[in-house]
């Protein structure tokens, strides 16, 4: 089977994760103290999409890394009187934008299944 | 890990939300009630939040909210002079309940905003789900 499974699993388990950070961001948005909370995103998938190029037998294979518990950060942004960091607005955005690559993530995945329904029709 | 967890997020917010809203609805009732059950006029009340685990398994710090405690406003109450109220002192004061009607109005606005938020992360949430039965359909 092709990485293409792989990776496009990977970018649902992480878009579902960060999208669970966001919602208890959310919810927490006037509890005194409280920090926000997010997952470095990027930097996890360009290690596992970069882990593909393997042009060499000598080259290292790349090992999926997959984002974890460990990879989730406190947000650094200023806190409010409360001690609370949330911003609104911020997290509204993000998880919009994190649930419409949870989305392209699904339909690739789709997609993909079809090609291989379809390669298997004849 | 429940997966399911996520919805109890966002139903803890609504929920707290819910009762902040409560609070400043009675302080608006209340705003010129001299006389409680526990005497003297009524004080502004305002509720604390704090973080709830939901899920202590699931390894991703999932975390709630809930209405800690319920707290009386200490600050003084308005003296309005008014010698034939019958709650007025010896000297024709009365006292009101410290409640600011503009603050109240301000924070009932922050409880709606996140309130719609929650329900906004709520249908986002069931959304994904959905989707995700999707999956392979052709």
């Amino acid at each position: 089977m092709d990485k293409g499974f792989q990776i496009l699993e990977q970018i649902i388990q992480t878009t579902t994760l960060r999208h669970k950070l966001l919602a208890s961001n959310i919810a927490n948005v006037d509890t005194p103290g409280y920090k926000a909370k997010d997952l470095p995103f990027n930097t996890v998938l360009k290690d596992q999409v970069m882990g593909l190029s393997r042009t060499d037998a000598n080259h290292l294979a790349g090992s999926p890394v997959q984002a974890g518990v460990g990879d989730v950060k406190d947000e650094e942004r200023a806190p409010w009187e409360d001690g609370n960091n949330v911003s609104l607005d911020t997290e509204l955005s993000r998880m919009t934008e994190n649930a419409l690559l949870y989305e392209a993530g699904t339909t690739l995945l789709s997609k993909k299944i079809q090609m291989y329904k379809n390669a298997l029709k004849r | 890990m429940d997966s399911f967890a996520i919805f109890k997020v966002s139903a803890s917010a609504l929920e707290a939300q819910k009762g902040r809203m409560n609070t400043i609805a009675s302080n608006m009732a209340n705003i010129n009630s001299t006389q409680t059950e526990s005497g003297g006029p009524y004080r502004r009340k305002d509720v604390v939040f704090s973080t709830t685990s939901i899920d202590s398994k699931d390894p991703v710090p999932l975390q709630g909210v809930k209405v800690e405690s319920v707290t009386e406003s200490q600050e003084p109450l308005k003296k309005v002079y008014d010698p034939g109220h019958p709650d007025a002192n010896k000297e024709g004061f009365v006292s009101l309940p410290n409640i600011n009607i503009m603050e109240e109005m301000v924070n009932m606005m922050m409880a709606s905003r996140a309130y719609e938020a929650n329900v906004t992360t709520f249908n986002m949430s069931k959304n994904m789900f959905l989707k995700a039965l999707e999956l392979g359909r052709v």
